[in-house]
């Protein structure tokens, strides 16, 4: 069994391979234009930009004054500390602190009601919690206008109990809210993983020691959940550090961010500065990412993965309506607006047209489109079919990807934090700088032996959602797996199997759940993808459903209206909700 | 031209099958031979070719880079390629619909990768200067001393004193407002008067055309050291600055606010009976609107420059125009030609179209949006 042997190292390697051509190649041929100009190696870029109040507000004191400090701050306290100028990255850091703080609230009774109790439909909402992660952004922004906006449908709700109206268009409020709508899910999922795998045996051993259900929960439960905690706040601090298309859909240019500023620079063609945005930008979300690995790899407790905790019926007669189950009712209202009212707001778009009255123009539009033949038509199926394919795709490349990282990070010993940082690198880049630099280097081509060398097509677009896709499957998966007894590995191995061997028969099993989590993740990444699909497929007929959304938004036959791309939208929404069903449940067949 | 060729193959294979089918015709014979012997060869053929004839017409691909709403079932480019193509029935028109516009050429110009396309259709004056801006080699040649009819587009709508760039259609940035809730503004300093509070929509000049026009038109009024003053009397105001055209349009369709900016043929979506017209008025500020030509332009590396001209030419004849206004929904480039029918009745042309030239934005426009960019992020 040579093969089992060196599986693992293969795997590693193969891994950095993917990961050296599809990313680190691509992206670093962007960021070089920071530090790299005129033939030699120069700091002037970053310089520039650390020393702009506009980019960094007070901070650039820092850079510009550095011995002035200690007087201006002495001044500013006299002055009575009044607030002070934030600048682009402190504003941006201000409304990602806002984004994940509204996320871990909204997000965490979500992971309680389906962790602990049990409903009929609880698995199918299980399911379909990481719907929101794939929905393109103007979608979002329709949902939410028609939700929450003058006229909207919280409006209309809060009018009849002698409230509002609300105004939140334009503000940070409802930028905030929209990041929320994206990004709870996330916490609500990765902490309902973690709670269901928390061994029922050592609550109940604190029980019988004659803990309260509170002590119980706070020095054995809630241990355990807080690394996916982290894991989840990190992600959304990153991901809402990086929002561009939201703040600029919903909030306004005043409510600019970093990425706002590098996409301009981009469109503009500055590429040194926008290089220079986005190497402070991976820089910062690098270095949360490597402290958060390190506190993840001092959280993690031995234990093994046994009989997860039973839940308690949600309904169970009108008695069993204790404080609890009326708080869950109460978030229950909540979540409907904030995540069901946008939603179903883009299901009633689709069936509305402009007077208001019941159409089902736009769907006869996609049934149009698909039997149209004229070159650049995009046809609604083989949008679905090429996005189910490159989902499947990314599910075999990701899934092995994600677990070998797992593996290394998990092992232990010195630098494996720094490397598992580079090995996540992926989370922490902006997607408009991947996208660049995919463009500049695999789509165009470089010189190789005299030979253009061009990676285009079906294959360079799963390797690229691939190699987005897997830093979730190792999030999920490293916790679950630090959590094993190290001394069930070391059983098998000494009976004789490989290490890939007791890692496919005795390690995956236990953490099904979070493989399966893993999987469900990079399928939604796969299938919300939008910026290097566009760039990597070949010709106007390689589309998926967001780019095919995304056309019919720019598609006016019907007039100036969203009712094509909102109809596509609706389809895209069955079509996921359908898939991470599957997930689910054919996962879910290796749980017990 | 790597790309050429695996065109020129799936040519052979759609050739093939038509053949199995047993519709063999010339045109499959002629498609076969180009890409058997190459692109080098057709070139040849093509600036050989005559114009007149139809025996020994031009031959060959035309590769049309545009934007992708361009393309499609009932769009201008569509039309256009079938007309063509039943012009010359040697020609095939394919389209390449790149997402970020003309940067990937002048990105692939300045890394040196091949430039697959012969024609760029679908440029503004914008982005011209920034071709230039970028580039110290050409990427669009010379063209409109080549191609007849170029004579007859309109003369202010013209954007390329080099003649690279031929328009052939233009729209005109006005507001659309709804007439129940706010009167038409009369000037730029009325937009700061307290009526029109929280009133206006308009999008981000970084990267939406018409949002970039509504701020152009701005600096033409109020002149480069006067706009920023302006704009945050704007700000002041409440003017909202969306992304781009389609949000900021579907937040005054939910009833954001009053009025947005947008295009003078709004009204050729929206009229007939059961459509409320008070919604879709178009206001002209000043009486004026500002003008965003659309241009085409022939790159430098084409191997088919005459095949590139005979298409510039076809799309400036009066049929193409009738049909780009109407399927585009933007005004026709070229004097005299009326499109009629729905667009001729509803498309409302300003009674003084402005706009800035070429010359007037090189060495501007990037630093004009970056200050205004930079005053309202930092409100």
């Amino acid at each position: 069994m040579r093969a089992d042997r060196v599986a693992i190292p293969a795997g590693v390697a193969a891994t950095v391979a993917a990961l050296a051509v599809l990313f680190y190649y691509p992206v670093g041929s962007v960021l070089a234009a920071a530090v790299y100009q005129g033939g030699r190696l120069t700091l002037a870029p970053l310089a520039e930009v650390l020393s702009d109040p506009f980019y960094v507000g007070v901070a650039h004191y820092l850079v510009t004054d550095p011995l002035g400090i200690p007087g201006g701050v002495a001044e500013w306290l006299a002055a009575g500390a009044p607030s002070v100028r934030l600048g682009l990255f402190g504003f941006t850091a201000y409304q990602a602190a806002l984004s994940t703080v509204a996320s871990v609230l909204l997000g965490l009774p979500g992971a309680y009601l389906l962790a602990r109790f049990e409903f009929p439909g609880r698995r199918l909402l299980r399911s379909v919690t990481i719907l929101p992660f794939v929905l393109p952004s103007i979608m979002v922004a329709v949902g939410f206008l028609a939700m929450f906006g003058r006229t909207g449908v919280f409006n209309d709700l809060l009018g009849p109990l002698g409230l509002g109206p609300v105004e939140l268009v334009g503000t940070l409020e409802i930028v905030v809210l929209a990041h929320a709508f994206y990004n709870a899910p996330l916490v609500t999922r990765l902490v309902t993983t973690a709670w269901e795998s928390v061994d029922r045996r050592q609550v109940e051993t604190a029980r019988t020691m004659g803990a309260s259900p509170l002590r119980a929960f706070r020095d054995v439960v809630a241990p355990q959940l807080l690394p996916s905690l982290m894991t989840a706040a990190l992600l959304t601090f990153v991901f809402t550090f990086m929002t561009f298309p939201i703040v600029l859909a919903l909030g306004g240019l005043e409510l600019a961010t970093v990425e706002v500023w590098l996409y301009a620079r981009v469109q503009d063609l500055d590429l040194a500065e926008a290089a220079t945005l986005g190497t402070l930008e991976t820089a910062l979300s690098l270095g949360l990412t490597y402290a958060y690995l390190r506190y993840e790899a001092a959280q993690v407790q031995a234990g093994s993965a046994g009989e997860s905790l039973g839940r308690a019926p949600l309904f169970d007669g009108w008695r069993s309506l204790d404080a609890r189950r009326l708080g869950l009712l109460a978030y229950a209202a909540v979540a409907l607006v904030v995540f069901v009212g946008p939603l179903a707001s883009l299901v009633v778009e689709s069936v509305t047209g402009p007077d208001g009255g019941f159409t089902l123009e736009y769907y006869a539009f996609l049934l149009e489109q698909q039997r149209g033949v004229a070159v650049g038509t995009v046809r609604p199926l083989p949008a679905v079919r090429n996005s189910l394919l490159f989902g499947a795709g990314t599910l075999l490349l990701a899934l092995p990807m994600g677990v070998v990282v797992s593996v290394v990070a998990t092992r232990g010993g010195r630098g494996s934090r720094a490397a598992e940082a580079l090995l996540t690198a992926p989370l922490a880049v902006s997607g408009i700088v991947v996208g660049l630099g995919l463009l500049q280097t695999l789509v165009f081509g470089t010189e190789l032996f005299g030979h253009r060398v061009v990676v285009t097509g079906a294959g360079a677009v799963i390797a690229a959602h691939a190699v987005a896709a897997y830093p979730f499957v190792s999030r999920n998966v490293t916790p679950a797996l630090g959590g094993l007894d190290g001394r069930l590995v070391d059983a098998a191995r000494s009976l004789g199997a490989s290490r890939a061997r007791a890692l496919v028969d005795v390690e995956l099993p236990l953490v099904a759940g979070a493989l399966v989590a893993g999987a469900a993740f990079a399928f939604a990444i796969s299938v919300g993808e939008f910026d290097s699909t566009v760039l990597l497929a070949e010709g106007v007929d390689s589309y998926t459903m967001p780019v095919a959304l995304e056309r019919y938004v720019g598609n006016r036959s019907l007039g100036p209206n969203l009712g094509p791309a909102t109809a596509m939208g609706t389809v895209l929404l069955a079509v996921t909700a359908a898939s991470f069903v599957v997930i689910d449940r054919v996962g879910g067949r290796w749980e017990r | 031209m790597r790309r050429r060729t695996f065109l020129g193959r799936t040519g052979v294979g759609v050739a093939g099958l038509a053949g199995l089918a047993g519709c063999v015709g010339d045109g499959s014979d002629g498609e076969a031979g180009t890409a058997t012997e190459g692109s080098t060869d057709t070139a040849t053929e093509a600036s050989t070719g005559t114009t007149t004839g139809t025996t020994a017409g031009p031959s060959g691909t035309l590769m049309v880079a545009t934007y992708s709403s361009f393309t499609g079932e009932d769009t201008a480019g569509n039309w256009l390629k079938s007309a063509f193509e039943s012009e010359y029935p040697d020609v095939t028109v394919e389209f390449a619909t790149p997402e970020n516009g003309v940067n990937q050429f002048v990105q692939r110009k300045q890394q040196g990768a091949p430039i697959d396309a012969d024609l760029f259709v679908g440029l503004n004056t914008g982005e011209l200067v920034r071709v230039d801006e970028q580039l110290d080699e050409e990427l669009f040649a010379p063209a409109a001393d080549g191609v007849e009819g170029s004579d007859r587009v309109k003369q202010d709508l013209w954007i390329d004193p080099d003649g690279r760039a031929i328009p052939y259609d233009t729209g005109y940035i006005s507001l659309v407002y709804d007439e129940d809730e706010v009167d038409e503004p009369d000037t730029f300093d009325s937009l700061l008067e307290p009526a029109y509070e929280d009133a206006l929509i308009t999008q981000n000049a970084q990267h939406s055309d018409p949002g970039r026009a509504f701020l152009l038109w701005t600096i033409h009024e109020k002149g480069p050291d006067q706009y920023l003053d302006y704009w945050q009397g704007l700000v002041d105001n409440g003017v909202q600055i969306m992304d781009d055209w389609q949000p900021a349009y579907n937040a005054y369709t939910e009833g954001e606010a009053p009025m947005v900016v947008s295009y003078s043929t709004d009204q050729v979506y929206y009229h007939g009976e059961d459509v409320d017209v008070s919604r879709h008025q178009v206001g002209f500020i000043n009486d004026q609107g500002y003008a965003n030509p659309e241009a085409m332009a022939r790159f430098v590396d084409s191997d088919q420059p005459a095949l590139a001209e005979r298409f510039m030419e076809f799309a400036l004849t009066e049929e193409a125009q009738k049909e780009i206004a109407v399927r585009n929904v933007q005004f026709p480039a070229v004097e005299g030609v009326e499109p009629g029918g729905d667009f001729g009745e509803y498309a409302l042309e300003p009674p003084e179209p402005v706009t800035y030239s070429y010359d007037e934005l090189v060495g501007n426009v990037s630093g004009w949006i970056e200050q205004w960019a930079r005053q309202v992020a930092t409100n």
